[in-house]
């Protein structure tokens, strides 16, 4: 349980989810092209809805955290590389929205797919 | 509350959310001192000044933005600002060529040290899944037309990521102190829904 004397630390401090690197090897690189997997878990996942089954690039490699679909249901932290993926806005919803426009969706490496 | 509802019954939310910290309290699962603590916390220590500090250096000090851009994290750090929900931070710039706008589509990711507790309809549905399909016509409700020629970046913050925005630096504001370039900055142009001007001051948020 909190304390009290506990809640400034916390709140100063938190608790990353982000993990050590080491042997954790990224399965993608900025600029290559990719497809968000057309997973449909009955748990708990942060792979949006509306971006499954898309094509789009990655822009960044944010390092290794640990993946929320496992760690979620208690078994395991799995960390792996999580990306910032670039999607083109008429790539998500057609040719009526702007070509100039763009969504930035952070993703793990299982999510991927070569595209 | 006015005297015409002083006999009103509490909405149902705040009578929820009674019950429910009664019946955690007594079955010993929270410490309700340390809820105090918290909601004081994010009520008045913590909130968008943070963030308009962090910005308004930027502003100011080239090597600082150029560290900021680079790792958000230990950049923010260097002010003494941390913590919760701000634990890994992406600092995008806005530019004459680009508008940056923040989301959380799966519930309501937010910096909590930089800009404090996100407003109600930044934890919307509408918000959530507009600003992703139609961000110009959310733009737009808020006041804000983006050119066509300039892209518009969504940053849908459904990891553990979290994002903030540095906005552009309004023109005539070249003779100003930092102190005085940080009451301009709002929390909403840190969110990517505003512009920073001459006029906005971080006074006026609803």
């Amino acid at each position: 349980m909190l304390r009290a004397q506990d809640v400034e630390r916390m709140v100063k401090t938190g608790g990353s989810t982000r993990r050590p690197e080491d042997g954790i090897t990224p399965c993608f690189k900025p600029g290559d092209a990719v497809r968000t997997r057309n997973r449909n878990p009955l748990g708990h996942t942060r792979m949006a809805r509306y971006a499954r089954g898309k094509r789009g690039t990655i822009h960044h490699d944010h390092g290794v955290f640990v993946f929320p679909d496992t760690s979620a249901h208690g078994l395991g932290d799995k960390p792996q590389h999580l990306y910032s993926v670039r999607f083109e806005a008429r790539e998500l919803w057609g040719d009526t929205a702007s070509a100039a426009d763009a969504v930035y969706i952070d993703l793990w490496d299982d999510y991927l797919e070569p595209a | 509350m006015s005297t015409q509802h002083h006999n009103a019954p509490e909405a149902e939310p705040a009578l929820r959310v009674k019950a429910l910290e009664a019946l955690l309290t007594e079955k010993g699962l929270i410490d309700p001192q340390a809820l105090d603590i918290l909601v004081d916390t994010y009520e008045k220590k913590v909130g968008p000044k943070n963030g308009a500090k962090v910005v308004a250096r930027a502003w100011v000090d080239p090597a600082y933005k150029k560290r900021l851009l680079a790792n958000g994290t230990t950049a923010i750090a260097e002010l003494g600002i941390s913590g919760m929900q701000g634990e890994d931070m992406v600092v995008v710039e806005n530019t004459p060529a680009v508008h940056n706008l923040i989301v959380c589509t799966l519930c309501s990711c937010y910096p909590w040290p930089t800009l404090g507790l996100p407003p109600v309809w930044y934890k919307s549905a509408p918000y959530r899944s507009r600003a992703v399909s139609d961000p110009r016509g959310v733009l737009k409700e808020f006041g804000l037309e983006i050119p066509a020629n300039v892209e518009i970046r969504v940053w849908d913050s459904s990891a553990e990521i979290r994002y903030m925005v540095l906005p552009e630096r309004p023109k005539g504001t070249e003779n100003m102190s930092e102190e005085q370039l940080a009451e301009l900055i709002t929390r909403d142009s840190m969110i990517g829904v505003a512009k920073v001007t001459l006029d906005s001051s971080a006074g006026s948020q609803a």
